[in-house]
């Protein structure tokens, strides 16, 4: 459903992603790890049609991003790390917008409007300007948004960043929920349990490049800790035990 | 979504903006009706003043016969060919926010929108914003002249139809020049250069009307210097330009005629570089925006002397620090200390007037005037300040921004972080204005009494103005507002200016009429009697208390509401 291929971005002489190859089939939910400025948000923003890559090319439900944007876009849903909202529209309102910049029919419009907010908890605040929403319900909102069109596939940066558990469990509920009815997610998550918890693959990134993809087990095995949980396995595959001399802090 | 997909016409994509204008006036805010009752009464006398005087213009050159139709055909050029390049530049301004720094871009490049769709709702946006001040602008002038020539009605359509395609054109070329800046130099950085840019053409401007002297037309004894004054502004390219175009179909429809030539002229060019605009933006935006979305290292001034300098200040550790933040956020924005450059283009020509100002002309009187516009004089310096004040002092606080948590966590008192704002504005604008008293006074050549009177009050209205700008500014903060323009046109900085203006005319009367009760004796050679003497010291400690008073009032009051604050921004 997503297959990007050699995938490369270069600012200058400083190459943030660096022949970058990843394929998302449909029901799947593919894990995007790395640490911060691996290039994971980079990746994701050129998968979206944010960015303009250097080279490389993004297939999106058979559609070649850069030669028929509108018809890979309109088979993506984007949810983006720092998502932007009009403060001053209400949610139903700025649902309905959403719906006609995908070119949503009106008379499906109203129907699927209630539908997301109500799965995603927001009903009782379609009227209400989204300025006074906090931010797991602004996230929320957003995730509505990027699942209303009935998406192929669907781009995630950093969801679980701000939510309550509740918010969390129930984003997840919803994430395994629209796989199990054939929608390609690719997930870029600091939270490795939550990786570990809901993905079926993993790409790990370092500094621009793929240093290791495949299943939970098989990074295990990749990192030589087959009974390990996720976080020590990432730390040993992007080479840094990440702990501080906390005695020299204090 | 694929096959059953409708796509809706690019207006489509503007409602955001008229459902976000719609919602805001359902749930206006507190201080919203005062502010609009006022700017919409401002913005209403302007109207007026520029229709009688676009009337009263027409009127007297309508007494020349054919060299008053002359002038009015050649000045509606001219004032054309000024919106030409205002417009011009105002597209290039517009442009690179609607196509390039919009926060809404993200949201819509991500959905299938086609390009051709993006550029029509992006241009019609520009035009909206870079064209709605000329359009305010013109209404009253085209009606001032159309009355004073007793036009027919079907100029208010010959009006339209050569007003339209003319704010097009000067745009659609600005937004080009948009469009190739950016695929050149990063978006931000485009930005900076343009305000820059802008600056110094609206400072050029400035200056250059200045120094033409319209006044000298004024004249009657100068009235063959008119046309001359007119023809030194005419090139064998004006022709050629829009401007041109719209003067002509102008004062064609003004005599009742019809100049379908020349409004032709303008529709066809409209079009073809709405057609050309439409294929730029096709081929380069994405490229542009892609580039705009890239993070460079920031380039900037480290400003270490300003760490040397205030190490040398008799401060505290605290206010030292807090007083090196300020000024390098302040230094390291362009918007900010740019804006100081106009100010001082201002001041240069404020200051010019009174070199210029020729009072000895006016027999037995010029002394008189003389101290008259040494009032003028301080109540102007003293307006300078309230305007200084409520742009860069009363939006202190708020500057702070989501940032304001470190102060509130920080173990500082909020009543030494208020006084830190105040003495960093203060400085600067008692400077400012002191310059401008004893510059002005000096040129004018005024009485010692009331050069020295006048250099000592400005020392007393300059507390008093910046610490109620300061304490208002901390009494009404608005930490969420994009820049410091938004801040000073808030609720408080509305209040603020109100407030400053009823201080700067009591303050005059206290102390222009002991001062001129003064100087009507020195003019007669008589002594002050006893009582006089008493009013006179009387109304000055009055001056003094009043400017104490607002003072400590404003300084307290904003230590207060920082001190009474239930919700911090971060």
């Amino acid at each position: 459903m997503i297959a990007v291929e050699n995938l490369v971005k270069r600012y200058g002489s400083f190459t943030a992603v660096d022949e970058v190859s990843l394929n998302v089939a449909p029901g799947q939910i593919h894990g995007f790890l790395g640490p911060n400025g691996a290039g994971k948000t980079t990746s994701i923003r050129i998968i979206a049609g944010l960015l303009k890559p250097t080279a490389g090319r993004i297939i999106v439900n058979g559609h070649d991003l850069a030669r028929e944007p509108e018809a890979a876009k309109a088979a993506l849903g984007f949810i983006p790390d720092r998502p932007f909202i009009y403060e001053k529209l209400t949610a139903g309102e700025f649902l309905r917008f959403h719906a006609g910049l995908y070119g949503m029919s009106d008379s499906d419009i109203e129907l699927r409007i209630h539908e997301m907010l109500d799965i995603f908890e927001l009903g009782k605040w379609q009227n209400e300007l989204v300025e006074s929403f906090s931010h797991g319900m602004k996230q929320r909102l957003v995730m509505s948004a990027a699942f209303l069109h009935r998406p192929k596939a669907v781009l995630v940066d950093e969801p679980m960043v701000g939510l309550d558990p509740r918010g969390a469990r129930l984003i997840k509920d919803v994430f395994r929920r629209m796989a199990a009815n054939g929608v390609a997610i690719l997930m870029s998550t600091h939270t490795l349990e939550v990786a570990q918890e809901m993905c079926d693959l993993i790409s790990i990134i370092l500094k621009g490049k793929i240093i290791a993809h495949g299943t939970v087990t098989e990074l295990r095995a990749m990192a030589g800790s087959p009974n390990e949980e996720l976080t020590p396995v990432f730390l040993k595959l992007t080479g840094g035990s990440g702990l501080q001399e906390i005695d020299e802090i204090v | 979504m694929e096959g059953t997909a409708i796509t809706r016409p690019f207006p489509f994509l503007l409602l955001p903006s008229l459902w976000a204008s719609r919602n805001r006036a359902r749930r206006r805010e507190r201080g919203d009706g005062v502010r609009a009752v006022l700017f919409g009464a401002v913005g209403l006398a302007v109207m007026a003043a520029l229709c009688y005087g676009a009337f009263w213009v027409t009127w007297q050159a309508a007494q020349y016969g054919e060299l008053g139709d002359y002038l009015i055909r050649i000045g509606l050029s001219w004032l054309f060919l000024t919106f030409l390049s205002f417009l011009a530049f105002s597209g290039v301004v517009a442009s690179l926010s609607t196509f390039f720094l919009s926060d809404d871009l993200r949201l819509i490049l991500a959905a299938p929108v086609a390009s051709r769709r993006l550029f029509l709702a992006r241009f019609a946006r520009t035009v909206a914003q870079a064209g709605w001040m000329v359009a305010v602008f013109l209404l009253p002038v085209l009606a001032g002249i159309g009355v004073a020539k007793c036009a027919p009605w079907s100029f208010i359509a010959t009006a339209t139809l050569t007003v339209a395609p003319f704010v097009v054109i000067p745009i659609a070329l600005g937004s080009l020049t948009t469009l190739f800046l950016v695929n050149v130099f990063p978006a931000k950085r485009a930005r900076d250069i343009l305000m820059l840019m802008g600056l110094v053409f609206a400072i050029s401007l400035v200056l250059l009307l200045r120094f033409l002297q319209p006044e000298r037309l004024m004249r009657v004894e100068s009235m063959p210097e008119v046309t001359d004054f007119f023809a030194t502004l005419q090139s064998p390219i004006t022709p050629l330009l829009p401007s041109f175009w719209a003067g002509e179909a102008l004062f064609a429809g003004l005599q009742g005629g019809r100049d379908l030539l020349h409004i032709a002229a303008l529709w066809s060019t409209a079009a073809a570089a709405l057609v050309i605009v439409g294929w730029a933006f096709q081929r380069w935006h994405f490229s542009g925006f892609s580039k705009a979305q890239e993070v460079r290292k920031a380039r900037f001034t480290q400003w270490r002397m300003l760490d040397r300098i205030a190490g040398l200040l008799p401060l505290s550790q605290v206010r030292k620090h807090l007083l090196i933040k300020d000024l390098k956020v302040f230094l390291r924005d362009v918007s900010q200390w740019s804006q100081l450059l106009l100010l001082v283009a201002l001041m240069m020509v404020y200051l010019y007037n009174f070199r210029v100002l020729d009072l000895e002309r006016i027999p037995y009187m010029s002394g008189f005037l003389k101290n008259i516009y040494a009032f003028l004089n301080l109540a102007m310096a003293a307006f300078v300040m309230s305007t200084v004040a409520v742009r860069f002092v009363f939006p202190a606080v708020s500057a702070e921004g989501a940032a304001f948590w470190i102060i509130r966590t920080a173990p500082i008192s909020l009543r030494d972080f208020l006084w830190s704002k105040f003495w960093t504005g203060l400085v600067p604008v008692l400077l400012l204005t002191e310059i401008l008293i004893v510059a002005g006074n000096e040129l004018l050549g005024v009485d010692p009494f009331l050069k020295q009177m006048s250099a000592v009050a400005i020392v007393f209205m300059a507390f008093a103005l910046v610490g109620l700008a300061t304490g208002l500014g901390a009494r009404y903060p608005r930490f969420a507002a994009d820049n410091p323009s938004q801040i000073a046109g808030s609720y408080g900085g509305v209040a603020f200016m109100i407030l400053a203006v009823l201080f700067i005319l009591v303050m005059i009367v206290l102390l222009g009429w002991p001062s001129s009760i003064l100087l009507l004796a020195q003019f007669r050679n008589r002594a002050l009697t006893s009582g006089q003497e008493l009013f006179i010291v009387a109304m000055f400690i009055a001056a003094a208390a009043l400017s104490i008073a607002t003072f400590i009032l404003g300084m307290r009051t904003g230590v207060r509401a920082l001190q009474d604050m239930d919700r911090t921004p971060s």
